[in-house]
């Protein structure tokens, strides 16, 4: 089925929107009695018990369109969709139904640190994460010592990364992924990352991407942020679009339905 | 084409499998080389004394089935971890979930390729009969990589859906231990048995390494035919039945 795929387009500039989405629905099988062996596919076939689930309806019939360098915010409730909404986007899980179309290259900020390997040093792991971002070995050579300034980790370069605290972690995470030069950013809050004055620093960095023309994508409980950072919104309440369009009248629906 | 865009990423989590694997002992890298080598004595007092074997060269002879068998049996259980045991990468990111599959694969190969290394002197020390046709000895290599990458990609998505796979594998690799040459001559296989125990590449692999390393022996065409077409179907089976599962490994995992 072609044409439920997800496609990844090069950059192009032409057309206006950075993100389209068709359509897309997602069902997810609950099984009454989850199978994960061999044994139990082949008990459940001698005792002729049928295989019975539940439907979950995760996204229904969601359709939107971001614009390149907006800065768009996902909103609802928990367990409505939202982060099922991002993983698609991301690539991570495959719509039903629906398509989606990306104009230029993604960076999933869906967990910070993906991949960082405790027996690893702070410099192999910086290696591996810009990989797995999609960097090349040239790429984060030339930008392993702004990573690390931006850290402040430098002194911790040759140190084990199960010896790092939980803070300094984080701050490597945020720093490497940050540099991956996306055009879209996708965002489930993780800007709540170290102390006060490192988030400082990664409220600028967000701003300088924005500032650059990046398009972000943000899912986030907090309305205070939201309503700083996203022109646009849309509400997601039970897998389905309730509300969209400017930020202020999304959030009045959001806390109306909270009620 | 994720081949190349990847490489780096595949590179880098290949030597990461490494170096963790050789990390976590202290003997480390040592103690992947004296695993066989234990192995091969021990089996060689059984066989030769108690079973009397007569094979030319049956250390060495052993010691070869051995390595190769390892890459299999180590290949595909390590595999078949590398999809699981990752989760953030398959959840948290989008890669292509081949990579994942693919690094784990080189990096049993890396090893084993260091196990034939130190194989070299042994074959001097043995008098194995040495020619030019030991230069063919890594083209087989590379077309055993593509059998054991293939089995792997299907065990790996495999084992996402059905959690007791490894318990399932490990009776596997066992039987298939037996059904190779690697303790007994061939010579064993009574006759009318032949034909069907000649079908398993695995067989055809091992014999086919023996020829080149330790008796000196010209690739016979049949043999690297059979074992290309092994290959070529391994491969194309493994990435039809990981691209069809792969699709549900982000809700299963």
């Amino acid at each position: 089925m072609a044409n439920n795929r997800y496609t990844l387009k090069k950059k192009n500039l032409d057309n206006t929107n950075a993100i389209e989405v068709d359509h897309l629905s997602k069902q997810f099988r609950i099984p009454h009695e989850r199978k994960i062996t061999v044994y139990q596919h082949l008990a459940g076939l001698i005792s002729g018990g049928s295989y019975s689930y539940e439907v979950f309806n995760a996204l229904q019939d969601i359709s939107f369109t971001v614009e390149h360098g907006e800065t768009f915010g996902v909103i609802g409730p928990n367990g409505s969709g939202k982060s099922t909404l991002l993983k698609i986007l991301a690539g991570v899980l495959y719509p039903d139904s629906g398509t989606v179309h990306l104009n230029g290259k993604i960076a999933p900020f869906l967990e910070l640190g993906v991949g960082f390997t405790p027996d690893l040093t702070a410099k192999e792991n910086i290696y591996l994460y810009g990989a797995i971002m999609g960097l090349s070995k040239k790429e984060i050579a030339s930008k392993y010592d702004e990573i690390l300034d931006f850290a402040e980790l430098k002194r911790f370069e040759n140190m084990k990364l199960k010896n790092f605290s939980s803070g300094m972690t984080v701050r490597l995470a945020f720093s490497t992924a940050i540099q991956t030069d996306p055009d879209i950013l996708l965002v489930d809050e993780v800007l709540a990352v170290g102390d006060e004055s490192f988030q400082r620093k990664c409220g600028e960095k967000i701003d300088e991407i924005r500032e650059a023309g990046k398009t972000i994508i943000l899912v986030s409980h907090a309305m205070g942020t939201v309503q700083e950072l996203c022109e646009r919104c849309i509400l997601i309440h039970g897998g389905k679009i309730i509300e969209s369009g400017e930020t202020e009248k999304v959030i009045e629906r959001y806390h109306d339905i909270l009620r | 084409m994720w081949l190349m865009q990847y490489r780096d990423l595949i590179w880098n989590l290949t030597i990461t499998d490494l170096k963790i694997k050789y990390q976590s002992s202290v003997l480390g890298f040592a103690w992947s080389l004296l695993n066989p080598l234990f192995m091969m004595l021990v089996l060689y007092f059984v066989f030769s004394n108690v079973f009397r074997f007569t094979q030319e060269h049956y250390a060495l002879y052993i010691l070869v089935g051995l390595i190769a068998w390892r890459f299999l049996a180590n290949g595909t259980s390590v595999a078949m971890m590398s999809i699981v045991g990752k989760p953030s990468l398959v959840t948290k990111i989008y890669i292509p979930r081949q990579i994942l599959v693919l690094s784990s694969t080189l990096s049993s190969f890396i090893s084993s390729i260091l196990e034939f290394c130190v194989l070299i002197p042994l074959l001097f020390i043995f008098g194995a009969n040495i020619t030019p046709y030991v230069l063919f000895f890594p083209i087989a290599h590379v077309i055993f990589f593509f059998i054991v990458y293939g089995l792997s990609l299907m065990v790996a998505a495999m084992y996402v859906y059905y959690r007791d796979l490894t318990q399932i594998w490990e009776v596997v690799i066992q039987i298939g231990f037996f059904l190779s040459p690697i303790v007994y001559p061939i010579s064993m296989i009574p006759a009318q048995y032949l034909p069907f125990y000649v079908l398993n590449p695995v067989t055809i692999i091992i014999e086919t390494y023996r020829n080149f390393l330790i008796f000196g022996l010209p690739p016979g065409l049949k043999s690297m035919v059979y074992l290309v077409i092994s290959a070529v179907i391994m491969m194309v089976a493994g990435n039809a039945l990981f691209n069809r599962l792969e699709r549900r490994f982000g809700e299963l995992i």
